[in-house]
């Protein structure tokens, strides 16, 4: 049902974010979600437009062998600093499998992350009187709920979305980022 | 050949009809749990589910421990409600 769709975007709100930086790390145990993308501190509250903590985890170090003129010709450098990559199938497979969550708790948790994702919208249209750490507070709530939630019953799930916390928030909080989440 | 296969064929009639209770049971102890986590994530004080009636699809009588009684349900908007009954 929407079950697994409400799921899939609280997990991807909580792993989107951060998919894309766990490669560069050094394993972790399990999870799809968590990627503790670079330790991004604490509230990053203004646009500050992040080096695109490098998005592919270091390829580079290889091509040093001889290649073809093909291979060699596009400049490896100069990439469009691609958004992180979401790997949502895995996210809703995790969602999915869960037991730790009911059906009505998974939609009550979806309507709540919308209720976020429009106070947002609202506060980078100008349209709404909180502020950012209203926001993060609400933010943090949400988190915690959902943490309560899985950790008895699901505790890899609830550790990845942990591991995940502050990139999510680093995506929430970059309205560049979070435009491009919506869109 | 013939009495074994009738008393396997009792045996099996005689632990379906004790485990099916026993499925029912554990649905209804996931639907009172999902119920009580829904009513706290409405921040409605409740303690725990204790007893369900199924009004309709999606939609809930809940009554919890502390005798708060709750109608939960599933709206066409897709927002799961939770009203306080008197």
């Amino acid at each position: 049902m929407r079950v697994a769709h409400a799921a899939v975007l609280l997990l991807a709100l909580a792993a989107g974010c951060s998919r894309g930086q766990r490669d560069a790390q050094a394993p972790e145990p399990a999870d799809v979600v968590a990627q503790s993308a670079t330790p991004q501190s604490g509230t990053p509250q203004s646009a500050t437009p992040q080096p695109a903590p490098a998005a592919t985890p270091a390829p580079s170090a290889r091509p040093a062998a001889p290649r073809s003129a093909r291979e060699a010709a596009p400049p490896v450098a100069k990439k469009p600093v691609p958004a992180p990559a979401l790997d949502l199938n895995a996210l809703e497979a995790q969602l999915k499998e869960t037991k730790a969550i009911g059906l009505f708790t998974k939609i009550t948790l979806k309507n709540q992350v919308d209720d976020l994702l429009d106070k947002f919208r609202e506060y980078y249209q100008g349209k709404s009187k909180v502020t950012m750490a209203d926001l993060r507070r609400a933010y943090d709530l949400l988190m915690m709920k959902v943490l309560s939630l899985l950790q008895d019953e699901d505790q890899k799930l609830a550790s990845a979305i942990v591991s995940s916390r502050e990139a999510i928030w680093g995506l929430l909080a970059d309205p560049i980022k979070f435009a491009t989440f919506q869109g | 050949m013939n009495t074994v296969t009738v008393a396997l064929a009792r045996l099996l009639l005689v632990a379906a009809v004790f485990a099916m209770p026993s499925f029912a049971a554990d649905d209804e102890e996931a639907l009172k749990k999902d119920l009580t986590a829904v009513i706290a994530l409405h921040g409605q004080p409740c303690g725990e589910v204790v007893a369900v009636k199924v009004l309709a699809q999606d939609d809930y009588a809940a009554t919890c421990k502390d005798r708060n009684k709750y109608h939960v349900y599933l709206n066409a908007a897709g927002r799961v409600i939770v009203e306080k009954q008197k």
